[in-house]
């Protein structure tokens, strides 16, 4: 089981429903017959590597609590790691959205309210960044980074309801695709995309943390070694 | 001393010291009012444009960037005189300090806010917005306990960092986006069109909830973000 789940192992079932998704997606799975036509077809990346960056920062919160209870700072490695990678998968969700939104609504940039909340959480996990390159204390700077990432977690929610709910009546909100239910062959390809990309966040999230441990050691070891 | 006498003299003693130099606050008025100045040109793109819509965001943004030098500098004389220190050494519990510090900032904010929102009203304001005044201050008390308590909290942390006040305005600035949607739509309406509840309500229970919810994180966090 544990051999299952190591990092190498996450990887290869990631990169097997991957490709295997994206081909269901486009060989199995029909051209949307709404608007959307072949663009849509970015759903079944697009979606999920949201779902992932969100889960990324999730990991990165509930590490931040675990750190603030046990101060082990093995919980700030892996809180650290889960922002990195939360920030990398927030990068892609907006170039992909951009993508999506050029082919959809004819422009690069709308100031819809996911993408905007990516965009915002882009720099609040940006400055959670700033905030551990400030800190030159250990102990210190692992608390004030649980501190943020936790701060910075709550908001994000709040942030999407305020920039989804709130404008309305001074400009419209742009409604994407999703709302309405899926199709069978839809959600097939949809659900095996989905899984693959979240089991690829969690093998670059254990070999990062691994890497980070590891990194730990050899400054100890140094340390001891009078080095 | 008990928790309220404790909240009440760490407040008492932020306002005697405020009030003694007033550095603080004249600085902010000051800058509160050369923004106004600086908004009116940057907006007026030609002779009589109407801005009546910019105004709401036009007063948050103000009082964002003004509160911003405010809790820089409330923390710096703090960290500097090291007073801090004192108070940490006192049996005193460390949200009872959160709670006090945020209610200081909170007093500074809404003194500028009583000198600033009459002159901005004489500068940008048509309508006569009297009648709204209750929901308008209402709006302003949510919208100043948000920024209040999360950046009390954020300057805590940035005040002991290498970089300080330069950390200050890349923490708060994201955090408070919610806080600005709803405060600048809110405002604008009540200046704009006049505030019907049916209008403001969702922008106020956002207000309320981005309150509570930040309290609690605050109080639950700031033992950890003051240090020992």
């Amino acid at each position: 089981m544990k051999k299952l789940l190591s990092a190498p192992a996450l990887f290869i079932w990631a990169s097997v429903l991957l490709i295997v998704g994206i081909l269901l997606a486009f060989w199995y799975s029909p051209i949307d017959a709404s608007s959307m036509g072949f663009s849509q077809k970015i759903f079944y990346y697009h979606v999920p590597i949201a779902s992932a960056a969100f889960v990324a920062f999730g990991v990165a919160f509930v590490a931040a609590i675990a750190y603030l209870r046990t101060q082990d700072l093995k919980w700030d490695r892996l809180g650290y790691v889960g922002v990195r990678i939360g920030l990398l998968f927030s990068i892609l969700v907006m170039a992909t959205g951009m993508i999506w939104g050029k082919a959809a609504w004819g422009v690069w940039w709308a100031w819809e309210p996911r993408l905007t909340t990516y965009l915002l959480a882009c720099f609040l996990y940006a400055a959670y960044w700033v905030l551990r390159s400030v800190v030159d204390e250990e102990d210190r700077r692992a608390t004030y980074a649980a501190v943020f990432a936790i701060i910075a977690f709550i908001d994000v929610p709040i942030t999407f309801f305020a920039t989804r709910f709130l404008p309305e009546g001074l400009h419209p909100v742009v409604v994407g695709p999703g709302g309405g239910g899926m199709e069978g062959s839809i959600a097939v390809s949809f659900a095996i995309c989905m899984v693959g990309m979240l089991l690829l966040m969690a093998a670059i999230i254990r070999r990062d943390y691994e890497i980070e441990l590891i990194r730990d050691r050899v400054t100890d070891l140094k340390t001891s070694l009078g080095g | 001393m008990s928790g309220w006498s404790q909240f009440k003299a760490i407040l008492r003693k932020d306002l005697i010291r405020e009030l003694r130099t007033r550095d603080m606050l004249v600085s902010m008025i000051l800058f509160v009012l050369l923004a106004m100045i600086i908004f009116h040109y940057a907006f007026t793109v030609k002779e009589g444009a109407d801005l009546t819509y910019f105004t709401g965001g036009m007063l948050w943004v103000t009082f964002i960037f003004a509160m911003l030098l405010g809790l820089n500098r409330s923390f710096a004389q703090e960290k500097d005189e090291h007073c801090l220190d004192g108070l940490l050494l006192c049996p005193v519990d460390r949200v009872t300090i959160f709670f006090a510090k945020t209610a200081g900032n909170l007093v500074f904010l809404l003194i500028i806010q009583a000198v600033a929102v009459p002159v901005f009203a004489l500068f940008f304001i048509e309508r006569n917005f009297l009648g709204d005044l209750l929901p308008f201050l209402i709006v302003l008390a949510l919208a100043d306990l948000g920024i209040c308590a999360l950046g009390t909290l954020l300057a805590t942390i940035s005040m002991n960092t290498r970089s300080r006040d330069l950390l200050l305005p890349i923490l708060l600035l994201p955090l408070i986006v919610p806080v600005l949607i709803a405060a600048t739509g809110a405002t604008t309406l009540i200046f704009a069109e006049g505030a019907s509840f049916g209008s403001l309500v969702a922008r106020l229970l956002l207000l309320l909830g981005f309150d509570a919810v930040f309290l609690v994180a605050a109080w639950g966090t700031y033992d950890f973000a003051i240090g020992e």
